[in-house]
């Protein structure tokens, strides 16, 4: 139900840094004064669980767990200046409650994500996407493994054990990008001036385009995006 | 065998090939309704295997092996209030047409205590393995022993002596009796692991503790809708998890197992006990479970008056992740047989069976893996001793 049909995600692949950078010209960046996209985004109607698969040989009753869908919204290309950056921070996805916390991390190529268990129970992460495929194995409260992602792309993560568990990691090869708040707000700063297409991006809506332009003397532009239903 | 298992080999490429493909626009997760009252999932498992007609080491009943099968299922669970869920999974095999495996109500009297109490055709409340999903859990592909091989006994027909027993030893696809039903009927396996019993069950789940038992119309060998013998089953385990990854189960069970149509000189039980225990760590997942069983017979068996045959399962099983998507598992299975005296020898009245099996799998998705295994059978008797017993499956669920 929650898939990314094919063409979501090679699209989704060739925003997240496969595309060359055409919005601003070479070395018009570091004359003009940077500006800023902000908005909200609002999500189509849908349930906000997850959910167990049945089990029938299961003797107790399961419980719906809150998901919390968060869009992420970045610039298609990104400017070039975004690529300069060497960072390589270190995010973190917990495992709470039989779930993963968050739901969505957005994260820059490069970075290391710690998967730390704060269940009193096994949790085994897990991913087969082509972008980072990896299996932490079961590990106990307390202990924490980490995964580094090299490469731009849509990683999905799964709990071996909980098949409702699940989680989304996008790897951008820049740093234009913004994870909507719970109230579906967002802000991208320091967006050089240029012609920019700003996607946003949600597990339960087609992937969204929408044009934005920075003037040159920077500013704020306002963008909101009503995401439909896939 | 190997032209065989090249064929095996070749079509299970393509049939993966395919499937992949065609997996694309399959769902992923649980189907459900906005308010997610709703689920609904499904598991399509098909195992490809040479026919074994002569053998019979994996048929679950006279038409259907384990190891040569296409089974469909589909499961639905719909929660019209918090403390209410009624849950169902409906079976088809080799595409006969659909039987209910599971139709029950699950009811929560307090709201804020884990205690369940469940009505209708209902989880087994004895063993482990039961209990599991086959397709995302079974570490190999066949089933244990204990759960699924056809012993000789039957609960409609029994024999008089104890020669007519032994004559039957490695026969439990199709043993026939002078007492009781003349039909051709299989013999009946330790726990079937294929069908659920009918009653009402109780569980309680603690932190650390599981405890659960159940009140059913048939036996753990011969669950049953309708009542056919002359009492009920009462069956329980008490699983405890002294540290994360460890879980250990005690099981026991004992009701009238003899259809009403023969003649019992008393109450003829079977009673069973279990234990079992799983560990898991890392890449690694160890099980293992132990099943004994005693059935009364519905006349003592002359010349020695047996009242009563017992039999003995055990197995370990281990499953190891080598890569995300590669993994090798193994079962080694043991059922043994208590030992019956006739008029001129005394052997376990039923042949015992080892069998061992490994295997190794490939995750093409999630919810998409494909297997294969190598089983390897012995008999203690039979008319065929030994067999080895290649096998590929593809099972896919959401």
């Amino acid at each position: 139900m929650l898939r990314l049909s094919a063409i979501t995600c090679f699209l989704a692949l060739l925003a997240l840094g496969v595309a060359a950078p055409r919005g601003a010209a070479p070395g018009a960046a570091a004359a003009a004064a940077p500006g800023a996209i902000r908005g909200r985004v609002t999500l189509p109607s849908g349930p906000a669980t997850s959910v167990d698969r049945p089990n029938v040989a299961d003797v107790t009753m399961g419980a719906g767990l809150p998901v919390d869908r968060r869009s992420v919204v970045y610039l298609d290309p990104a400017p070039r200046a975004a690529f300069d950056s060497r960072d390589e921070p270190v995010a973190r996805m917990d495992q709470r409650n039989k779930t993963f916390v968050p739901h969505v991390l957005a994260i820059v190529a490069g970075s290391t994500v710690e998967f730390p268990n704060s269940d009193r129970t096994y949790h085994n992460v897990f991913s087969l996407s082509k972008t980072k495929s990896f299996d932490l194995g079961r590990y106990a409260v307390g202990r924490s493994k980490s995964v580094r992602f090299e490469r731009p792309g849509i990683v999905r993560v799964f709990c071996d054990i909980h098949s409702h568990m699940s989680a989304f990691i996008l790897v951008f090869a820049h740093r234009y990008f913004a994870v909507a708040g719970e109230d579906g707000r967002y802000r991208i700063d320091g967006i050089p001036p240029g012609s920019y297409t700003v996607m946003t991006w949600n597990e339960s809506a087609p992937l969204d385009a929408q044009r934005v332009v920075i003037p040159e003397g920077g500013g704020e532009v306002e963008l909101n995006v009503n995401l439909r239903k896939r | 065998m190997f032209p065989a298992l090249h064929r095996l080999i070749f079509g299970a490429a393509c049939l993966m090939t395919a499937v992949r493909a065609a997996g694309q626009g399959l769902p992923e997760s649980p189907l459900r309704t906005p308010d997610g009252r709703l689920v609904v999932s499904a598991e399509a498992v098909a195992t490809i295997g040479p026919t074994d007609n002569e053998a019979y080491f994996n048929y679950t009943d006279y038409e259907h092996d384990a190891m040569r099968l296409f089974r469909l299922s589909a499961s639905a669970v719909w929660k019209p209030a918090g403390w209410l869920a009624l849950a169902s999974e409906v079976r088809s095999e080799n595409l006969e047409g659909p039987r209910v495996y599971a139709a029950y109500a699950r009811i929560r009297p307090f709201r804020d205590r884990p205690f369940d109490v469940t009505a209708g055709r209902i989880p087994p409340a004895f063993g482990a393995f039961a209990r599991r999903a086959y397709g995302t859990d079974n570490a190999v592909i066949g089933y244990p022993l204990a759960y699924q091989y056809l012993t000789s006994l039957r609960s409609d027909a029994a024999p008089v002596v104890a020669d007519d027993l032994l004559r039957m030893r490695g026969r439990g696809w199709r043993p026939s009796f002078p007492l009781g039903s003349q039909a051709v009927e299989p013999g009946v396996p330790l726990v079937s692991g294929f069908r659920w019993d009918t009653g009402v069950g109780a569980a309680w789940t603690g932190s650390t503790v599981q405890v659960s038992a159940a009140l059913t119309n048939g036996t753990l060998s011969n669950p049953r809708v309708g009542d056919d013998n002359a009492g009920k089953q009462i069956s329980g385990r008490v699983a405890v998890t002294p540290i994360i990854g460890l879980v250990v189960g005690a099981s026991g069970a004992a009701g009238e197992w003899l259809a009403r149509g023969l003649p019992a000189a008393g109450s003829a039980q079977q009673r069973a006990f279990g234990a079992d225990a799983e560990y898991s760590r890392g890449h690694w997942i160890v099980r293992g479970e132990l099943v004994f069983s005693r059935w009364a017979l519905p006349v003592p068996l002359p010349p020695a008056q047996a009242g009563a045959v017992s039999a003995l399962g055990r197995w370990v099983e281990g499953r190891y992740r080598l890569t995300p998507r590669v993994f090798v598992a193994g079962r080694i299975d043991h059922l043994g047989f208590s030992r019956l005296t006739g008029s001129s020898v005394t052997l376990p009245w039923d042949a015992p069976v080892s069998r061992v099996e490994a295997a190794a799998g490939y995750y093409l998705r999630r919810n998409l893996v494909a297997r294969m295994a190598v089983q390897r059978n012995r008999r203690d008797g039979g008319r065929v001793r030994g067999r080895t017993i290649p096998s590929v499956q593809l099972a896919y669920w959401f």
